[in-house]
């Protein structure tokens, strides 16, 4: 086991007091606590400033810790003096079992809650249960309304001959009605194996809609922007418009703006009780080239019309 | 195929997360998260997203060393962040499909 410099980890100088220390892990477990802070790379620091703090801030281990540290440096100095490769590698490996020893035997007394640091003497005793595990879902808007089961793969710790080790695991589930984007889903007893005769952990899914190409989500609500032609807006039309259990004839009223919404009752996700709705929102798109009998319909329209779209800015002074 | 739980009891969740229930009621009192349904404390069933917030603030109240007031302004902060993250996320979609067909035209 390698052997870290814990004072180092939490940026205290060997003689800190234990004012210090603590005021140290504070800024460091505020900077780098995984539930604050989503950065790659957080939890691990958070976990290395945590073990430390946990060593540091009891003062008997500490002592020990010293003790150790003292033996380590000496080890390395003399060693690195020496230049004795074999005697080195010999002197080292004592070392790092003596360390690992001590790390055993300092966090014994840990409990194996899940999620984050464990062994709090206010907490009730359920060292040997499993610990949950929490898994990102990544789901197909048409697999939330459809009846199929959707294969997961995940990994979670377990002991494996006295050793913590990570397994994997796969399953499938079936997403229960009513759960969209952001929706939680728990499986009882699929976590991480508890020890003897303790249950199993529990696995929570966090569930994340796929991005779709035609969709979006809101909620239960679905959202699709619909490319119209000028002269639909203008008009009124009749559009094939696509919903997730199929096309229906949608009627574009005349005078419709682009951006106006519309709103489609029952044709979003479905809920516990009921469905979402699906909301229509129209996109005028002029067309990319204009022959010339086209561009002269639209001079006559110009010539006709005296509707100017910019009167807000005048009102405003603009 | 196990069994799918989209509910838990207070009872539940204390052998779970391995906390007392006076713990647990001290959650609730803060407003870190309620309970979906269930008048007495021993009647309240959680919704699991508060589940997750709530492992979130037992661990920030042990890793951290703060009190509960301190907690639940930081649960509320993060559930705010979490909403506008996704807020943003979508409108960002919606703002996608409305502009980017539309080339940049330069102004001379």
């Amino acid at each position: 086991m390698e052997f870290k410099d814990y004072y180092k980890l939490l940026g205290v100088k060997p003689d800190a007091d234990a004012k210090a220390i603590k005021t140290a892990y504070r800024k460091l477990a505020r900077q780098y606590h995984p539930d604050v802070n989503s950065d790659d790379g957080a939890e691990d620091k958070f976990k290395e400033v945590a073990e430390a703090y946990e060593v540091l801030k009891n003062a008997e281990r500490r002592a020990e810790y010293d003790e150790l540290r003292r033996y380590g440096g000496r080890q390395q100095g003399f060693d690195q003096g020496h230049g004795r490769q074999g005697r080195q590698s010999s002197g080292n490996g004592q070392f790092e079992d003596d360390f690992a020893d001590f790390f055993r035997s300092a966090f014994s007394h840990r409990g194996d809650r899940s999620g984050g640091f464990q062994g709090y003497s206010d907490f009730q005793q359920s060292a040997a249960r499993g610990q949950d595990v929490e898994v990102e879902l990544p789901v197909f808007l048409e697999d939330i309304i459809a009846d199929v089961q959707k294969p997961i793969e995940y990994r979670m710790p377990a002991f494996v001959n006295g050793q913590v080790t990570e397994v994997k695991k796969s399953l499938k589930v079936k997403i229960p009605k009513g759960v969209s984007d952001g929706g939680r889903v728990r499986l009882k007893g699929q976590g991480a194996p508890g020890q003897g005769d303790a249950p199993n952990g529990d696995l929570y899914l966090h569930i994340r809609i796929v991005p779709h190409p035609i969709f979006d989500v809101e909620g239960h609500n679905l959202l699709i922007t619909v490319p119209i032609a000028p002269w639909e807006a203008a008009l009124g039309a009749k559009v094939n418009l696509p919903t997730l259990t199929g096309k229906i004839s949608l009627t574009v009223p005349p005078n419709s703006q682009s951006g106006q919404k519309m709103r489609i009752k029952g044709k979003g996700l479905p809920m516990k009780n009921g469905v979402g709705d699906l909301y229509v929102i129209f996109k005028i798109v002029i067309p990319a080239q204009t022959n010339e009998a086209s561009k002269a319909l639209w001079q006559s329209l110009s010539d006709l019309s005296a509707f100017d779209p910019r009167t807000e800015w005048e009102k405003n002074n603009v | 195929m196990s069994d799918i739980v989209l509910k838990v009891s207070l009872q539940e969740l204390c052998v779970q997360e391995g906390i007392t229930e006076t713990m647990l009621i001290e959650v609730v009192e803060h407003g870190i998260v309620e309970p979906y349904e269930g008048q007495d404390s021993d009647e309240w069933m959680f919704e699991l997203s508060s589940v997750h917030w709530m492992k979130k603030a037992i661990r920030l109240y042990h890793d951290l060393d703060i009190d509960w007031v301190s907690i639940a302004i930081v649960i509320d902060l993060l559930k705010q962040k979490d909403a506008l993250l996704r807020e943003n996320e979508c409108l960002k979609k919606q703002l996608e499909r409305f502009v980017s067909d539309t080339a940049d035209i330069r102004w001379k």
